[in-house]
């Protein structure tokens, strides 16, 4: 008590001379001491005082305790049966700030590829950094309502708009000027992997969006640097002066924010977080549950929505068509993820954000407590959490003394049905919704009136928040309903048809309650005016709240859907064994130099190839295959694949971005993964689009279906990366407006990757420069700027990277492979290449390969002249020939696009097969590791019901490292699993009270792979 | 690799004599192909079999037949002989390269185009045509593109000077694409779910309102045949007669349910085209009739969450209800593939006769030729390719020889013709390979 009396009088010392603002008129010194007495108290998620007081003066906590004496002159408010909350805190929203606006847009007649610079901002519209949004805020009542009514009295704000969107603020939710609300002006950084409304061209895709992110961190280090060195000698070349990259410098020491809409999106915000050692707090989706291994390893705290998805429409059979079983498994494993993430030790807080409507927060949060989400942590995650999140813990999150009097009044426990919010405080000014001495219209009465005795009966209740008076008059067993009721505080008028108790018409009645009892004035039918009283014969009054209707408690919920990884049909619930297996007396294609092998066996061990040959013996526990009249492969491999990967494969923007990497945008949740191994892939290359002259990096992938986004690398490749010549990226078929970016012809795209070459040939001699300073010369040298773009040029022309370029016409072919020799490097693999066969003998003296499709033709003037004879005349050649797919729908059927070149020129059978195997692993330069059926290699392997190159061929079993992800067995099981379970969930579905949520409603996003596009009308922009 | 031999001489010797593909002058003798194993679609496979031809129709097939005076005999043994195939659903000389707008006229700018028909765009001297009559097919249905009522389909023959030539059928359906009836959730789509189901109701209503107005005009024409003649609404005279078929393109199970309710409403002749999800509604298409144009024996299943076969076996399943149907080939280039489209439906679970009529015999009866075309019987035109083995798988499909009513078809084209002058061509480096 001490310590309240000194901070009595320290606030009272401040509070009239401490705000700059000049009052006008009168000036206002209302005493704002108040004391509530006889509350349940939680004072945070871990303590709570049944019966206590809380005492507030100026906006702060006073006191609360259970022994606490009210402060004499203090307005006392009894709080006999309710209960007070730490007012709750959104650690995410867009609050007091204008959205921004839609760019006024060029677009109309020519993309932009520049921005407009302003005040020495950064180089890309979609970073904001420099923005402290606390300056553009204004406190906006009509918005903060819907918080307030939920019981939230903070947030952090900030403009949700750009990849680095500016510094959030945190503020109450009250009304007054900004100067009084801020609670920290200054906040922190939010990242994000959307460009929002800038009108630049990059980052036109995820990948994009992530590289970055990536350079601007690199730019920190770099201009701290540099001006560093600047500033020891000013002689050297000025570094740039950059208001976002310095307002990032203080990142190292900061939180920040990344905003994220999916779970791969989560991972990879912890990703990037990982790399620049950043102390990231990400905002979820609301689907981690289906990842909660890959989010609890990442150690992050997290902001999770509750925006629980509307009902799959099922209800006819034709709607239900458009519902996946991924949808409905969401449907009714949405609300439990609070409860995975609590189960799984990860630190989270609650947003409101993601809710179409606000006022459905705490039905959501109720809903997740349903789902097993302990009420400890639910509270956790709208106070102590986000308060430590938005780093105001010290002032706002608890019922502490010294903190802000923020805090929520209800009449029950917050996380019940039917608790209602009767005000929310918010630095000592209240937002009442219920008043605290409502009085209640309840009750049983006897009522006189014109000599005739009735009973009135009144029934006043809250639902959901909404009040709702009814009541009835009774005389000798006849009943007539109230109609008409009105009410103010403690006033009530109704009228009732007097008429079915034999008197005249209808009666008014206008009364007030006065202690327990009503009366007033009643205007009969007959027009006269009578006084009337009622009074209160029992004491059942009916509570106003707490009518739990629902049945459900905390904790108890049947799930009949599975959780797979992916989580989607033909997910996994486990990851197969890896197997010791002997496949006995097959027709093995060794892909190798034995060639086809009839009557032979293959041991495989711990996941390689274990050894060839006849007559082998299974070893103990060893699963035994019989392969009579089957054929063996090796897993087919795709060189040129656009699968499993998130967002655009283009970064399709600028003509250069080297920077970008499909490896930031692996997606682990593609079917097409699945649909190629029924396929017999086991392996592909996922490259860039071809829009620009040189794309982004590409990442080869082993088809380890279920595993993350990490687990299906394939580790052992070298680093790739995707070029393209010709229409695509000189935008010949991208509209009329396509026509200003550089370059339009083929003679400037080789001048622009002459000077990439170069540019980036002085970057490397730049470094080599630098890194041989000394010390002392090091730190008065400004550094050369790390640039992802020319490292990974770099990497190519000193071979540790490898090109696969995207090419048709001969003229670009010879010129890329020319310009590479200028600079002392190979191009090891043209993909499409189409017109190969008009220079084979100088891709081959080159030592150039080739992946190409065999008969796509036609569909654009560059590809005129393909042959389906391409591959032959390469391979006689001495070419390096393979086969892609460049196509989700090609994939499954590699072996049939290979045989074409038996059928269009002879080629041989084992070297079509070799063209799907080893040809391939040889272009990623894997071909050490698999390709083949070699002792040693990787046991990728599939097993087919017939010759391979066979039309009526297809693959029976598809093993990777010795485990098999495809047999037809299984592929039936899993069917009759799909079906039984969808079936249990719609029927689920229709037998659920579904009347809070409209059902049907689709949000944007949720689609799969768009619709179905007939390969045949296919063009080559990939 | 002697066969390769020998067409690289016969294609030799062709070039000699011309610079392009010369369509083939009517038969004047009569031919016998000797010894060949038949597939003859209507009468099962027969071994050792001769087929005879004159005037351009088939007149013997049989054992050892007795050639006439002046016959060229042409010995096929151990080779297979089978009917051209027939191409349904293709847009082969209306497109000759896709991204170049010049080339381009499978589609005329509106919705209700009943009145423009494709053999009026044919273009006989496409490239594509001659790489498509080397893997066999000898006639293709040419279709029109855009949305709702498109124009009508016509059936050539791929080996002729003018599209007059060869026209063998020049009307053989109205076009109708059904509108879209799946709710889009990409992220390009703008349109809420409730805004694009009433876009689809209005699309609907549309078809529904031009076929009303059509109708009326046709009985008003029944009742007057001197009224002033619409373009549009003449073009579907026919339709209502039910002479000219119609041909629903559809894939989503409740695009068919919608189209068969409509065509029964207005009473005419319905052809499916297309058919993703024609395993949903086998009973529906059973019960009204409908023969199916499939195009997707190697496609994409038709949902995320389909069995990576659904595509595959359509087909099968088709046949097992007993539902007639061919199977086709959206496209110009890749008509080429349709014996394979055909093997694959083969490969899961269609039977090999009945996956060899899907691209014959079963193609030209849903257009209405198959009195002409589609099988080998005596009377038919002879319009027959011959094959080293099995033409519907890639190891052994072989086209040697093909014709079309009799006439001997050059079977060289610029594929063909590229790689002879490619193969050998010594570069700089030559021999140097990796």
């Amino acid at each position: 008590m001490k310590n309240a009396v000194i901070l009595l009088v320290a606030l009272l010392v401040g509070s009239a001379s401490a705000q700059t603002t000049p009052p006008l008129g009168i000036i206002d010194k209302t005493p704002h001491l108040k004391a509530f007495t006889n509350a349940r108290i939680v004072i945070d998620p871990d303590r709570t005082i049944n019966d206590g007081t809380l005492v507030i003066d100026h906006g702060k906590i006073l006191a609360v305790g259970s022994s606490v004496e009210v402060p004499p002159g203090a307005e006392v408010f009894d709080l006999q049966g309710k209960t007070i909350y730490p007012g709750f805190i959104d650690p995410y929203a867009e609050y007091g700030l204008e959205r921004a606006p839609d760019p006024e847009t060029r677009k109309a007649r020519h993309p932009i590829y520049d921005a407009v610079r302003v005040g020495g901002d950064a180089w890309n519209d979609a970073i904001h950094a420099e923005v402290d949004w606390s300056r553009y805020f204004a406190p906006d009542h009509e918005a903060a309502e819907p918080w307030l009514k939920q019981g939230f009295t903070s947030v952090q704000a900030v403009r949700m708009d750009g990849v680095l969107r500016g510094r959030s603020f945190v503020t109450s939710l009250g009304s007054g000027l900004p100067n009084d609300l801020l609670v920290r002006p200054y906040g922190w950084q939010v990242a994000a992997f959307h460009k929002g409304k800038s009108p630049q061209e990059y980052p036109g895709s995820l990948m994009g969006a992530i590289a970055l992110l990536r350079q601007t961190f690199h730019d920190v280090t770099w201009y701290r640097q540099a001006h560093a060195a600047y500033r020891k000698d000013p002689s050297q070349r000025m570094p740039e002066f950059n208001c976002a990259i310095e307002a990032l410098q203080h990142l190292p020491q900061e939180k920040i924010i990344f905003a994220t809409g999916n779970t791969l999106d989560l991972l990879r915000a912890a990703r990037i977080a990982d790399e620049f050692s950043l102390d990231a707090v990400i905002l979820g989706s609301g689907h981690e549950y289906a990842r909660i291994k890959e989010v609890a390893a990442s150690g992050r705290t997290l902001i999770i929505p509750l925006d629980f998805p509307a009902p799959p429409a099922v209800t006819t059979i034709e709607d239900e068509l458009d519902v996946t079983l991924a949808t409905l498994r969401h449907w009714e494993r949405a609300p439990s993820n609070p409860a995975v993430l609590e189960q799984n030790g990860v630190a989270f807080a609650f947003t409101a954000s993601g809710l179409d409507k606000k006022d459905e927060f705490l039905s959501r949060l109720r809903k997740a407590v349903k789902h097993g989400l302990s009420r400890q942590t639910a509270l956790a995650a709208i106070t102590t959490v986000p308060a430590e999140i938005c780093g105001v813990a010290d002032m706002v999150g608890s019922i502490v003394a010294g903190k802000s009097a923020d805090f929520v009044i209800c009449d029950g426990d917050i996380f019940d049905d039917g608790t209602a919010i009767y005000a929310t405080w918010t630095q000592g000014v209240p937002e009442e919704f219920i008043p605290l001495d409502e009085p209640s219209f309840a009750g049983s009465y006897a009522l006189t009136l014109g000599g005739g005795e009735y009973n009135l009966t009144i029934t006043d209740n809250r639902k959901k928040g909404k009040r709702k008076i009814e009541g009835k008059l009774l005389r000798d067993s006849i009943s007539v309903s109230l109609k008409d009721i009105a009410h103010e505080q403690d006033l009530i008028s109704f009228a009732a048809a007097l008429d079915t108790f034999g008197a005249s018409g209808i009666a008014r009645f206008t009364g007030r309650l006065v202690a327990s009892s009503l009366g007033g004035t009643v205007v009969l039918g007959d027009g006269s005016r009578h006084t009337w009283a009622a009074v209160a014969d029992t004491a059942e009054v009916t509570s106003t709240n707490n009518t739990n209707e629902n049945e459900e408690h905390d904790g108890e919920i049947t799930l009949v859907s599975r959780l797979t990884s992916p989580n989607r049909a033909f997910g996994l619930e486990t990851q197969p064994p890896q197997q010791n297996v002997l496949i006995k007396n097959a027709t093995v294609w060794t892909s190798d130099t034995e060639g086809v092998l009839p009557n032979t066996d293959v041991l495989v061990t711990d996941g390689h190839f274990a050894a060839v040959g006849q007559g082998l013996t299974a070893p103990d526990g060893y699963m035994v295959i019989d392969g009579t009249d089957k054929h063996l492969t090796a897993g087919i491999i795709d060189e040129h694949s656009h699968i499993c990967i998130s967002g655009d494969v283009n970064e399709g923007t600028d003509a250069i971005s080297s920077e970008v990497r499909i490896s930031d945008v692996v997606n682990p949740d593609d079917i097409s993964m699945y649909r190629s191994l029924a396929g017999g892939v086991t392996c592909a290359r996922i490259i860039h689009g071809s829009a620009n002259p040189i794309g982004g990096q590409a990442e080869i992938i082993k088809y380890r279906w279920g595993g993350g986004s990490e687990d299906i690398k394939y580790r052992q490749a070298p680093p790739s990366i995707k070029f393209a010549l010709g229409e695509n990226v000189k935008q010949s078929g991208w509209g009329d407006q396509f026509t200003t970016r550089y370059p339009q012809t083929r003679m400037g795209v080789e001048t622009i990757i002459r000077d990439a070459f170069q540019t980036s040939r002085e970057y490397e001699t730049a470094w080599a420069n630098y890194t041989r300073f000394g010390k002392k010369d090091r730190e008065r040298t400004i550094p050369p700027r790390r640039n992802l773009r020319w490292d990974a040029l770099v990497d190519v022309m000193n071979s540790k990277s490898f090109i696969t370029c995207h090419a048709y016409v001969q003229t670009e072919v010879l010129m890329l492979m020319r310009l590479a020799e200028q600079y002392g490097f190979r191009v090891p693999t043209f993909i499409h290449i189409l017109e190969g066969y008009k220079i084979a003998d100088e891709m081959a003296a080159h030592g150039a390969m080739a992946s190409s499709a065999p008969d796509w033709w036609a569909y654009k003037f560059e590809v005129y002249d393909a042959i389906p004879h391409n591959p032959c005349i390469l391979h006689n050649h001495g070419v390096v020939v393979s086969i892609n797919s460049d196509s989700h729908d090609m994939q499954r059927r590699l072996n049939q696009e290979a045989a074409k070149s038996v059928m269009y020129c002879g080629m041989s059978e084992v070297d079509a097969l070799n063209m799907v195997t080893i040809n391939p692993a040889k272009q990623m330069k894997i071909d050490q590791f698999t390709g083949s059926i070699t002792v040693g290699k990787d046991a990728d392997f599939v097993i087919w019901n017939g010759p391979p190159l066979s039309v009526y061929a297809h693959p029976e079993q598809t093993w990777v490292e010795g485990r098999q992800y495809f047999s037809i067995e299984k592929d039936l099981a899993e069917r009759e699993a799909i079906e039984k379970e969808r079936t249990a969930l719609i029927q689920k579905l229709l037998t659920t009270d579904n009347k809070d949520a409209p059902p049907g409603e689709k949000k944007k996003g949720d689609g799969d792979k768009g619709p179905y596009v007939d390969p045949g009308t296919k063009g080559g922009s990939l | 690799m002697k066969t390769l031999t020998l067409i690289l001489l016969l294609c030799l010797a062709l070039t000699v004599m011309a610079h392009d593909y010369v369509p083939a002058p009517p038969q004047d003798h009569p031919i016998l192909l000797k010894g060949g194993t038949a597939f003859t679609i209507t009468d099962g496979t027969l071994e050792d079999t001769d087929v005879l031809f004159d005037n351009g129709r088939i007149a013997a097939i049989g054992r050892d037949l007795t050639p006439p005076d002046g016959c060229e005999i042409i010995d096929v043994a151990g080779k297979h002989v089978y009917p051209t195939m027939v191409a349904t659903g293709t847009s082969l000389g209306l497109t000759e390269i896709g991204a170049v707008r010049a080339t381009n006229d499978a589609r005329e700018v509106g919705r209700i185009n009943p009145d423009v028909q494709t053999r009026m765009a044919y273009n006989p001297d496409s490239e594509i045509i001659p790489t498509t009559r080397s893997n066999g097919v000898g006639y293709a249905q040419i279709m029109p593109g855009g949305s709702l009522l498109q124009g009508r389909s016509c059936l050539v023959n791929l080996d002729a000077w003018t599209q007059e030539d060869a026209v063998e059928v020049s009307e053989v359906a109205l076009h109708l694409a059904w509108p879209a009836v799946t709710i889009s959730t990409g992220w390009w789509e703008e349109r809420s779910a409730e805004e694009q189901k009433k876009d689809m109701i209005k699309n609907r209503e549309a078809i529904g309102r031009t076929f009303d107005d059509a109708h009326a005009y046709y009985l008003a024409r029944k009742a007057n045949p001197n009224i002033e003649i619409d373009s549009r609404w003449e073009a579907m005279v026919p339709v209502f007669d039910r002479e000219l078929p119609v041909w629903v393109h559809a894939n989503d199970y409740r695009q068919i349910e919608q189209a068969i309710a409509f065509s029964r409403r207005y009473g005419f002749r319905m052809v499916l085209l297309g058919g993703c999800d024609a395993a949903l509604a086998i009973d529906l298409l059973k019960e009204n009739s409908i023969p199916v144009v499939y195009g997707y024996s190697t496609a994409l299943p038709n949902r995320s969450d389909n069995d990576y076969d659904q595509a595959f076996i359509v087909p099968r399943l088709l046949y097992d209800a007993g539902i007639p149907f061919c199977i086709g080939k959206f496209s110009a280039t890749a008509v080429r593939n349709i014996a394979f489209d055909a093997g694959m439906a083969e490969g899961f679970g269609l039977d090999h006769d009945i996956a060899l009529r899907s691209v014959t015999l079963s193609a030209a009866e849903i257009m209405g030729a198959e009195s002409e075309i589609g099988s080998l019987e005596v009377g038919k035109k002879a319009s027959i390719v011959v094959s080293d083995g099995d033409l519907l798988d890639f190891l052994t499909h072989h086209v040697t020889m093909m014709f079309i009513e009799g006439r001997k078809v050059d079977l060289d084209d610029k594929h063909k013709e590229l790689y002879r002058k490619y193969r050998d061509r010594k570069g700089p480096g030559a021999g140097s390979g990796n």
